[in-house]
């Protein structure tokens, strides 16, 4: 964890989904950086988001682990322009596209679960 | 545009090419690695260590620098050196910023290599990453090179159909050029069976998409035009050398264009040559997606149509070596030194006749975001 990045951190451990936004240009950035890479620019202030991203792609992951564990690539709803990565809550694969909740933990981290709620194949 | 302020294209090569043996355990320090890679490329070249004036490698912590190879091989106060962090996206910037010491003449003769044990010291993934980004990675398991290129894999599946067999013609295609090629480590045939039987890694790239943690070390020699032609072994040109950057695995660019598509443009221009004038191609082959994508990014094929034009074997003969999946993964720079043994016509059983022009890839940049290349040409 970074300066940058502390307050990120921080608000994830509240269990708040948010991403910089540009006091001038109102660009939405992620991770935490001082500068709009837009406007350049050092103005901002936290955007908290809806908690719900769209699955952009996922891999399965048998790599030097005991068992097999899915990590998801998602971009939050509201804030399309940025990614983020999280482990995948649900009992079946992802669907590109579907809509996933933010599950926040206590490590802190934010894992994601099929918006549909079972994650069933239903 | 920068002032031009000397003629790059053709005004320096690659003189020499040596060469360690590749295994999973070299039982020896990288420092000894690189001193024997050195020695056997200025053998090659007709030079000895006292000709040599530039030292340059590119690490991530894990491996001799010049400070310490100097001095190893007597080479004392050399008038320019380069100890490049980074790892396989700035493999070919070293020998593109030798060539550029060389041709604004602050050095005269500048050895590049790369020294690594990949399987017995430093395996990737495992090691520390200095970034502060991989903070946002870390917490989910994610982050080694597999899973990413894996994440970057199934996008391109998503967006445009590309199949696993696609995949697997890259590794089976590339593990009959190691078949010929003494060096290789893995030479025996496969199949597109063995290819899908392979077990999975990171879904959906399985262990036959996966370059070879491999031991050992490259280097190659850079002089001037000039001097190469009165050396021991033909001359090999460098036409053109590129840097570029890109996106990085949380930037919110196309997940399926790599930086190459930047610097592609900017390199054949360097060169005076385009797609169709590249009689071999030996590029990035970390896993069998990064052919594919480099495919499309160096401008061979349309975006979107790489896995079916890998598998249908048009363009030119890739990966001649084996690659890093099938002859060993030193990073990069025994795809320098394949495409300079191809120009030279001496690849043996697997020589591509008739080359002239070869371009050689660094990894494309999904993971830093930067890469770089080199147009070569026969002298």
């Amino acid at each position: 964890m970074d300066r940058d990045s502390a307050e990120w951190w921080e608000l994830v451990a509240k269990g708040v989904l948010a991403v910089q936004r540009c006091d001038s240009c109102g660009l939405a950035r992620f991770p935490a950086r001082a500068f709009c890479a837009a406007c350049r620019t050092e103005g901002w202030s936290w955007a908290r988001l809806a908690p719900l991203g769209v699955v952009e792609s996922w891999i399965v992951s048998h790599w030097r682990a005991p068992e097999p564990f899915t990590v998801v690539r998602v971009r939050p709803a509201e804030a399309p322009g940025c990614v983020m990565y999280g482990t995948w809550r649900g009992e079946r694969e992802p669907r590109q596209g579907e809509r996933v909740v933010p599950l926040f933990t206590d490590q802190p981290s934010i894992e994601w679960r099929p918006a549909d709620a079972s994650g069933s194949d239903a | 545009m920068a002032k031009r302020l000397l003629d790059f294209r053709d005004a320096t090569a690659l003189a020499g090419i040596g060469y360690t043996s590749f295994s999973k355990d070299s039982g020896v320090s990288t420092l000894t690695l690189a001193c024997r890679a050195i020695m056997s490329a200025l053998d090659d070249a007709g030079l000895g260590p006292d000709d040599v004036d530039g030292i340059a490698t590119h690490r991530v912590g894990d491996s001799a620098a010049p400070s310490l190879v100097g001095p190893a091989l007597g080479i004392h106060a050399p008038a320019w050196h380069l100890d490049q962090f980074g790892g396989g996206s700035v493999s070919h910037a070293i020998v593109g910023q030798a060539a550029l010491a060389v041709a604004a003449g602050i050095a005269d003769v500048v050895v590049c290599y790369r020294a690594i044990n990949a399987r017995s010291e430093f395996r990737m993934g495992s090691a520390p990453n200095p970034s502060p980004e991989t903070q946002y990675l870390a917490p989910y398991g994610y982050g080694a090179p597999v899973q990413q290129f894996a994440m970057y894999a199934r996008t391109h599946m998503l967006k445009y159909g590309t199949k696993a067999e696609h995949f697997g013609q890259v590794a089976v295609a590339q593990r009959a050029y190691a078949a010929r090629n003494p060096r290789a480590l893995m030479r025996r045939p496969i199949t597109m069976s063995d290819y899908l039987a392979s077990r999975p890694i990171a879904e959906p790239l399985r262990l036959l998409d996966c370059c070879l943690e491999t031991d050992g070390a490259v280097a190659v020699v850079v002089t001037t035009a000039e001097r190469a032609r009165d050396l021991r072994r033909p001359p090999v040109l460098i036409s053109g050398a590129a840097w570029g950057g890109g996106d990085s695995f949380l930037s919110p660019g196309e997940p399926t264009v790599t930086a190459a598509a930047a610097l592609a443009p900017r390199l054949y221009g360097m060169a005076g040559v385009g797609p169709a004038d590249i009689d071999v191609a030996e590029l990035y082959d970390c896993f069998t997606y990064s052919v594919i994508v480099q495919l499309e990014d160096y401008g061979f094929c349309a975006k979107g149509e790489g896995g079916p034009f890998a598998a249908s074997g048009e363009g030119p003969p890739v990966n001649t070596h084996g690659g890093f999946l099938s002859e060993g993964y030193v990073h990069g720079l025994n795809h320098v030194a394949e495409a300079v043994s191809q120009l030279r016509g001496d690849a043996g059983e697997r020589q591509v006749a008739g080359a002239e022009v070869a371009l050689s890839t660094a990894q494309p940049g999904h993971i830093l975001p930067a890469t770089s290349a080199l147009i070569l040409r026969r002298g």
